[in-house]
């Protein structure tokens, strides 16, 4: 089920809207939380709900084993079973293929003429989300940073709440934990303002802003070896925008229902295309992973404590893995590098570049962004390097369709994401004025939504 | 300073005549004069912000029609049934008329604009039929004339026509939703004749002969009545339209089951018993092969050389969907069962290949080609994808090819 779509709007939210502020106590709301998480994936697929539920269920226990044992060998047990297992799950359904594809690939460098099986496996959306909240949570209760639940119910409710199950941010059950248990005692009303207007705003980004790139991007993308320069900068900017959008939008979206529920969702993004520097980028695009990977990968591989080479080998590292996290194909690995690459640079050389101006660096690190866009978009390295050739290289061509139109898209887009507010940047009382504005928005994205070919979030893939 | 009360809906001489019981209920209604002014100022609130919400959401859905489509912000045509007019000559598609993807030219035919006077050089096809013809689910030029007009092209650049070689095919897309097999031979004499077509497919419908009625030719009208659509239709929300098919979309498939299967024994009590069909109806038989060849003496007397087409359907395959199919297919033509509206499509089907061999017309069979086509060929029971158009235009290209050789226009 998607947030942009007629069924969630018009049936999904509001039944589980009402039900759970029908219903008075912690734990009632928790099912009924955790019911509705249930229901809102199955709606997919309902056979993996079933995957859902059994890592619910083994880290649920490990996490009262966190708290029946305090000697060293079963609390490794409890740390080492669960993550095993979920990362088991998660290599299985998401990186089997590609493992198989690369030994093959491998044996045929070597000359070796093996066929390898190619196993139809369906991956489950969102898979990478939940497992990260499910390895967040044993990792954080066996360092002792959280107090594990006894609520099933509870721990339930935190692995499969719909607003952040398949596409994030990825919430770690410390930062939702005081949230959850205070459940029963929330307000409707303290956030509900603040839910709605969030909410919107995310829906704009996504149906206006982010499908509106996507009918140009798209089309183009497909044909990218018929494109000339200018038609491969004007579909890989589109692109660029369309990512953030689509991306930020489904985040924006979640962080609003959140409020709805008396949630706080944290941050994911914070305007990523203002950043002046690799480092920045970081710290505004999808923030909630980049803090796991730093908290879970970077800090506990060494950090920058030992020494400038190790902190460059630890940066290309978690970049390494951040990018295969976002994808099992060698693109994603390459993208992946391609920032940690950036982020080691910048740690070496970062002083002449914080000379030039603000500007400068502005449209330096876009650009930069944008060249790493091509390689997370391209389905293959030779797409890839097609595409950086037609963009770097005066190419003859077509534009993309409607090129006027793209042209002024792209200008809104631009303004909004790299001058223009945030979600977070803008007032969320309800003044006569923004409730104009927010109906009026409400009633273009549903005219979007109901007129519109089927468009899912990017991110689901991930 | 106390507000003043009011009454909200009596008076206070009135509400004395009242019983205790009444009065009682008045004194809940009575308000204060700031409360009343709060109230209406939220309701007119309400009302207002319900208005811009309905034109946010019409005009946006206007706009994405105009971004995707080109269609006009403000038309008069609302749905696909004011794409066809009916005039002097008949029924047929209405000129210069648009709706979403479905774009009608200066003569009433779906497609980019072509000129009346053939170009020189160039082979004329017409094909015409109903909806299947016309296309409904396809994606813009992706119906099968589209197709076949590229892949006729496409054969003719690689030496499908040597010897004498004309400059290139022209394919003309005549057909319109539900239109009639002797319909459409009124149309050829009537007014597709000034066109000089070379060759005319025809792709018939035959469940058409399943319906309460037998198919007639439509009633020419003179009056010029439904010639221009109401100006009012440019106020039709059509955005409520797309929601509406958005909302049916999502209904389950049970109760999409239900629906059905209520409609069509609502239509059956309307009828004594033995009204529904139950085996192949032999004069309905007859009459389409009758219909079939009046379509190839009109043809013929336009000039043109006719080409029939055998009608296919989603159940020469087996599919997971079927029995669903068949469902929404009888609500269609409620006067048979599903399985005699397939046993007719078979037997048309025959009947096509005798009255084309008993008149010495070209035929193509469609059918078994979109049979032994594995793949979703089918957007639903009759109607094509991309895909099945893609097939049924490399079905007819060469009878095509075939049909312009006779004519000497095809050099084999």
């Amino acid at each position: 089920m998607l947030f942009n779509s007629v069924i969630f709007l018009f049936a999904f939210l509001p039944i589980t809207y009402l039900g759970f502020w029908g219903l008075r106590s912690t734990r009632a709301r928790h099912i009924w939380l955790a019911i509705t998480g249930y229901v809102f994936y199955g709606y997919w697929n309902p056979w993996f709900t079933l995957l859902m539920l059994f890592s619910t269920l083994v880290s649920y226990f490990a996490g009262l084993g966190f708290l029946r044992w305090t000697d060293a060998r079963h609390r490794k047990l409890c740390l080492v079973i669960p993550v095993t297992t979920d990362l088991t799950l998660l290599g299985f359904f998401k990186y089997a293929n590609f493992g198989l594809d690369t030994f093959h690939s491998a044996l045929q460098l070597f000359g070796q003429q093996i066929t390898l099986p190619h196993l139809n496996i369906i991956l489950p959306i969102g898979i990478s989300f939940y497992t990260f909240h499910t390895i967040s949570y044993i990792v954080d209760s066996y360092r002792g940073n959280i107090k594990p639940t006894r609520s099933f119910f509870e721990f339930a409710a935190y692995v499969s709440l719909f607003s952040q199950l398949v596409a994030g941010p990825i919430v770690r059950f410390r930062t939702i934990e005081s949230d959850l248990e205070a459940l029963g005692a929330t307000s409707r009303t303290r956030w509900l303002t603040r839910g709605i207007s969030f909410f919107i705003v995310g829906l704009i980004e996504k149906v206006v802003v982010a499908d509106s790139l996507a009918a140009f991007v798209d089309p183009a993308l497909a044909h990218y070896h018929l494109l000339s320069s200018g038609g491969a900068w004007l579909a890989m900017l589109g692109y660029t925008f369309q990512l953030y959008f689509d991306f930020s939008g489904y985040s924006t979206m979640a962080v609003g229902l959140g409020y709805l529920f008396g949630l706080r969702i944290p941050q994911n993004f914070n305007s990523p295309y203002k950043s002046l520097d690799p480092s920045e980028f970081w710290k505004r695009w999808h923030i909630s992973l980049s803090t796991c990977l730093r908290d879970y990968l970077y800090i506990p591989l060494g950090g920058n404590r030992h020494g400038d080479y190790q902190t460059y080998r630890n940066l290309m590292l978690t970049m390494l893995i951040g990018g295969l996290w976002h994808g099992a194909a060698w693109t994603f690995v390459g993208w992946g590098a391609y920032h940690g690459a950036l982020l080691a640079l910048y740690k070496r050389f970062g002083r002449p570049w914080d000379g030039l101006s603000r500007g400068a660096r502005q449209v330096g690190m876009f650009i930069l962004v944008v060249v790493g866009w091509v390689l997370f978009r391209s389905t293959s390295f030779s797409m890839a390097m097609s595409l950086l050739h037609t963009m770097f290289v005066p190419t003859g061509g077509l534009l993309v369709e409607q090129p006027v139109l793209a042209l002024g898209l792209l200008t809104i887009a631009t303004w909004w994401a790299m001058i223009g507010p945030n979600v977070y940047d803008m007032q969320h009382t309800f003044t006569l004025r923004r409730r104009v504005v927010l109906t009026a928005a409400f009633g273009a994205s549903l005219a979007l939504i109901v007129g519109s070919p089927f468009s899912p979030f990017l991110y689901f893939q991930f | 300073m106390k507000q003043p009360e009011i009454a909200a809906n009596a008076s206070a001489a009135n509400a004395s005549a009242l019983p205790a019981g009444a009065r009682g209920m008045l004194r809940t209604r009575t308000w204060r004069a700031g409360e009343l002014a709060s109230v209406l100022a939220r309701s007119a609130e309400v009302v207002a912000l319900l208005a811009i919400f309905g034109v946010s959401f019409e005009m946006t859905a206007r706009i994405q029609d105009w971004v995707r489509f080109r269609m006009p912000i403000f038309s008069t045509v609302t749905a696909e049934e004011d794409l066809m007019v009916r005039d002097a000559l008949g029924a047929h598609g209405r000129p210069n008329a648009q709706y979403k993807k479905w774009i009608m030219d200066s003569l009433g035919l779906r497609g980019a604009e072509v000129p009346v006077a053939k170009p020189s050089g160039s082979v004329r096809v017409i094909v015409t039929g109903a909806s299947e013809t016309f296309g409904l689910y396809e994606s813009p030029e992706k119906e099968y004339a589209r197709q076949l007009e590229d892949t006729l092209n496409a054969r003719l650049r690689s030496g499908a026509c040597a010897g004498r070689t004309p400059l290139r095919f022209e394919v003309l897309n005549a057909a319109f939703p539900g239109m009639t097999l002797p319909t459409v031979s009124q149309d050829v004499r009537a007014r597709l004749a000034r066109l000089h077509p070379d060759i005319v497919i025809l792709y018939p419908s035959p469940a058409q002969y399943l319906d309460v009625r037998a198919p007639l030719a439509a009633t020419p009208d003179s009056t010029g009545r439904s010639h221009e659509l109401p100006r009012a239709n440019m106020l039709h929300p059509r955005a409520l339209d797309a929601l509406r098919d958005e909302l049916k979309s999502l209904m389950p498939g049970p109760l999409l089951s239900w629906l059905r299967v209520r409609s069509v024994q609502a239509e059956l009590q309307q009828h004594p018993a033995g009204w529904r069909y139950t085996s192949v109806p032999e004069a309905r038989l007859a009459r389409f092969d009758h219909d079939l060849r009046d379509f190839v003496g009109s043809t013929r007397t336009i000039g043109a050389e006719p080409v029939l087409a055998t009608h296919g359907t989603a159940f020469s395959r087996p599919r997971a969907d079927s029995a669903a199919l068949i469902q929404s297919w009888e609500r269609f033509a409620p006067r048979a069962t599903g399985n005699v509206i397939i046993a007719f499509d078979d037997t048309a089907r025959i009947a096509t290949m005798r009255a084309a061999a008993d008149s010495t017309v070209l035929v193509a069979d469609v059918a078994t080609a979109l049979a032994r086509a594995p793949g979703d060929n089918f957007a639903d029971f009759v109607h094509f994808t991309d895909r099945g158009a893609g097939i049924v235009a490399t079905a007819l290209a060469p009878t095509i090819i075939q049909a312009a050789g006779r004519r000497a226009e095809c050099g084999r």
